[in-house]
């Protein structure tokens, strides 16, 4: 019984090995990048693109869902947009393309396509494990990006603005960013659209925090209805270091977006916050996998989904405590609003612990608006839809009020408010 | 509080590697040559005299095994099983089936008093008044002995072995079989559906609730048999019935494969109950030896207001890989599972469930307590599925890990798809260890500290013992009490 079969491949899955073919040429990267390259290709090829058999991809059955990917051809210029928060120093990468000028007082940028074609970049390029499609894609395709070192001891009053701007095409980038000791800084890494035609995105910010730092680092999605974007973020927590981790998604056709966070220092403490806001025919994944390696760490998630339409949701948070990891505190939650029959959620929790002197729990709850905080509402004078509406808003806001940043928060409300109103 | 004093007893009486029920019966046996086959399978269906048409059915589900493969999904670790390699029947000899006890071997008998198995159901607890307990022993496979079949049939109970029913009656066979669990399910399923050798078939017709609890022991006992034992319980409208399972087997180096099917069917406001208590040997302390549990286990609340409650007792087996599962098609139909799985050694338990919410109104109720002790891997797996068309669903989850040790894992696994806004769903999980806090108050009290656990022990895992019937409700504490000694203090 030989069950080994070629399958045949798909229409995205031909798409992306003829325009690595046409692309390959012009890739920047030295010999050992260009192999590596091949190497993730090939593996992509012979392994196809993740089913639902796969299970870190079971609800987001990749080979089925992304029927086609667009051309790689690059359309015309984008102009940088304004920040999200007054202030905020940009780095913009426009359909993929760093910006050669860009600077930020006291701290060190270089050009990811430089650390490609002198070969720096390519330890970083490798998938994580044998299912890790979107580290297989970025890693055969990525052209550009920040390579971005705070040093020890910087503190950054004003936000960076990692401000990447999509049109149509295919467009691929890395963020490799470490923070040194103690330092302290708040990113924002904005996904935009600027175009309707559909955009195929591939991102992997790669930071690493060493002893002590403090860092907010969101992730703001905000592509068009017909985009497809597949995030990665990859974070290696030090002794004693603290990271905010806020992620948002309120855009885009088909997201996946993957935080794969490890623990490596005592005493280091992960708080991540995430809101989904799903509508149209949207298909939203946000997946973590969290390892808590080492004893003492912190951990506190919360996810809020919202879901419209047709759309349809995926969180799968998995916290993995490791065996010399005791007294590891990780309470995970995730509450979803359906407020569809026509869309679903679905939710898969885990919790892998081999280690006994440890506090780990996790909920997750799904539900329609509560009829008696509607009533309430209703019997005070507000009308059903704007009840509602409130109910939403209060819902998440809860969630990025945790930013305590003023601006920052008055911004992400914007978002928020902007997209509920388009959308409920 | 004389359950828990008799655990601690336990506790303190019985190593982990000296398996209390690892006593082997020299009896004769008539068995089957080794491996699997078209052959075998019409050996087996020969052998229970079966019509042509279960012959046929088994070989269907033989024909589709052949083309599927093993399962790896679950996070259970073992060499590859050979197949070919087992016996598939194995029967005590015996001429003309026995009319009474009396005709029954004695060395038979003896094994079932060694384990205390209430086939003479009166002191079950000794000064306690206990209802009457039917018991359908199956032995390596075969069905030996039904008692109070004639009360039950009085009240227009069916209950006999599944070899009989093929027989006796196969309108209801025809009609219910596989009707759960199809022949296609999964890879254990159907490789049951192709050589299941026998199991227990109960039939409770229209508004009649059955007049005592039923019960079945099953024992592994020949070496190298795999148990493949199938189980179909239907409950017509109005019904009600309580079902009982318990299993022992004798110490073995090898390990053994345990493959079983049930089927329960409920139908408009009829109830099923099932509960089981599953000891199979672990393995010893090195983690040789042992039996694997790959079972499938399914209700289907097939009426509306009907309801299937699932509650175990996992202590046993080295490795188990079990989701007994509730689909509530019936309108306002109801699913529970009550689980408590304790690993202890090297044993590995991959065990949870299945809520399928179709029908409108249903809801469902997930308690599962896993304790992992020694070097074991504990897995809750479970999952909670919200159709579109399945208005006002409710589920609550809620499933907690106790780690003693730090060799061991806990692990959680749950699943939840909800495709209709008015569902509301509710999960929570925690892990933790015994917390000092607790150990501490007990121990002030005067209490030693293994004694202080196993209290601990028994008040994390209530919510389920309460749910079983009160003489499985003593068993079960006793075997979680055996199943710890050795990873306390």
């Amino acid at each position: 019984m030989n069950m080994q079969t070629t399958s045949r491949l798909t229409a995205a899955e031909t798409a992306l090995v003829e325009a690595f073919g046409a692309q390959i040429g012009e890739l920047p990267g030295n010999g050992a990048v260009i192999g590596t390259r091949d190497r993730l290709l090939d593996e992509l090829k012979k392994a196809g693109l993740p089913t639902r058999r796969i299970e870190a991809w079971h609800y987001t059955d990749l080979k089925n869902l992304l029927r086609s990917v667009p051309d790689a051809a690059l359309v015309s210029a984008i102009d940088p947009i304004a920040p999200l928060v007054e202030g905020s120093k940009v780095l913009s990468i426009l359909q993929g393309a760093a910006d050669a000028k860009a600077a930020v007082d006291g701290v060190e940028i270089a050009l990811f396509k430089d650390r490609l074609a002198d070969g720096s970049a390519v330890a970083g390029l490798t998938a994580l494990d044998k299912d890790d499609a979107i580290g297989r894609i970025n890693g055969s395709f990525v052209r550009d990006g920040y390579a971005i070192t705070v040093p020890a001891n910087a503190e950054l009053e004003a936000p960076i603005e990692l401000q990447a701007l999509h049109a149509a095409g295919q467009v691929h980038t890395r963020f490799p960013v470490s923070f040194g000791a103690a330092s302290r800084a708040t990113i924002i890494e904005r996904h935009r659209s600027v175009t309707e035609d559909a955009a195929f995105v591939s991102s992997i910010s790669d930071i690493t925090l060493e002893d002590g730092a403090d860092i907010t680092w969101i992730i703001l999605q905000t592509q068009g209805a017909a985009d497809t974007h597949l995030g990665q973020i990859r974070v290696q927590l030090g002794t004693d270091a603290k990271l905010r981790l806020f992620v948002i998604n309120a855009g885009g056709k088909l997201v996946r977006q993957e935080l794969r966070i490890d623990v490596v220092g005592e005493g280091a403490e992960l708080t991540l916050r995430g809101v989904n806001l799903l509508g149209a025919e949207s298909h939203t994944d946000v997946t973590l996998v969290l390892g808590h390696n080492v004893p003492n760490t912190n951990s506190t998630e919360i996810i809020r989904n919202v879901v419209f339409d047709r759309a349809n949701g995926v969180f799968q948070g998995m916290i993995r405590v490791a065996p010399d990891a005791q007294k590891t505190d990780a309470k995970m939650s995730c509450n979803t609003l359906l407020l569809t029959d026509d869309g679903g959620f679905s939710a898969k929790p885990e919790l892998e612990i081999f280690a006994d002197d440890v506090v780990c729990g996790h909920g997750a709850t799904v539900a329609d608006i509560e009829s008696s905080h509607l009533f309430y509402l209703m019997a005070r004078g507000v009308p059903e839809n704007k009840a509602r509406a409130m109910l939403v808003n209060a819902f998440v806001a809860e969630i990025v009020e945790e930013l305590e940043e003023e601006k920052l928060v008055e911004a992400l409300e914007g978002v928020i408010s902007a997209w509920l109103e388009k959308h409920a | 509080m004389a359950a828990v004093q008799e655990t601690i007893d336990q506790v303190r009486l019985i190593d982990v590697d000296q398996y209390k029920y690892g006593f082997e019966t020299v009896i004769e046996v008539d068995k089957a040559p080794k491996g699997l086959s078209e052959e075998i399978i019409r050996f087996i269906s020969a052998k229970k005299q079966e019509p042509d048409w279960m012959l046929e059915w088994r070989l269907d589900a033989y024909r589709r095994w052949l083309t599927m493969e093993e399962p790896t999904w679950a996070r259970v670790e073992y060499p590859k099983i050979d197949f070919n390699d087992l016996y598939y029947y194995a029967a005590p000899k015996s001429t003309a089936g026995p009319k009474s006890l009396e005709e029954v071997d004695p060395e038979l008998l003896k094994v079932y008093e060694k384990l205390g198995i209430p086939l003479r159901e009166q002191e079950i607890l000794a000064g306690v008044e206990t209802p009457r307990v039917a018991v359908d022993a199956v032995f390596d496979s075969v069905s030996v002995v039904t008692t109070f079949k004639k009360e039950l049939q009085k009240a227009g109970v069916i209950f006999m072995s599944i070899s009989e029913a093929i027989r006796e009656h196969p309108e209801l066979i025809k009609k219910y079989l596989g009707s759960v669990v199809p022949t296609s399910d999964n890879f254990y399923a159907t490789l049951n559906a192709a050589v299941f050798t026998d199991g227990s078939f109960v039939f409770v017709p229209k508004g009649v609730r059955c007049p005592m609890e039923l019960s079945t022991y099953f024992r592994i006992n020949e070496k190298n048999t795999g148990q493949f034992e199938r189980t179909l319980i239907i409950a017509e409208e109005g019904s009600y019935v309580s079902y009982l399972e318990g299993c022992t087997a004798p110490q073995r180096d090898e390990n053994q494969l345990h493959a079983a099917v049930v089927e329960l069917i409920a139908l408009d406001d009829a109830e099923i109950k099932y509960s089981t208590v599953q000891n199979w040997y672990p393995g010893d302390a090195q983690g040789k030896g042992g039996i694997y549990n790959f079972v499938t286990k399914r209700g289907d609340c097939r009426g509306a207001r009907s309801k299937i409650s699932w509650t175990q007792v996992e202590t046993g087996s080295a490795i188990t890989w079990k989701y007994p599962s509730c689909i509530l098609r019936g309108d306002d139909s109801r699913g529970e599972f009550y689980s408590i799985a304790v690993s202890n050694g090297y044993q590995q338990i991959d065990s949870g469930t299945k809520m399928i919410h179709l029908g409108k109104n249903t809801s469902s109720r997930i308690i599962s307590k896993g304790i992992s002790a020694g070097n074991s891997n504990n897995t809750y797996r479970g999952q909670v599925s919200i159709n579109r068309r399945a208005s006002n669903a409710r589920n609550f989850t809620n499933c907690d890990s106790l780690l003693i040790g730090d060799q061991c894992g806990a692990h959680t696994v749950p699943y939840i798809d909800v495709k209709n806004a008015s569902a509301q769903i509710e999960h929570e999980a925690t892990t933790s260890k015994i917390s000092e806090d607790q150990k501490f108050y007990v121990m002030q009290r005067g209490i030693p500290e293994e004694e202080a656990i196993a209290l601990i022990v028994n008040g994390f895992v209530k919510d389920v013992i309460q749910q079983l019937p009160m003489e499985f409700a003593v068993e079960a504490q006793k075997l979680i009490g055996i199943s710890l000694e050795g990873s306390v203090g």
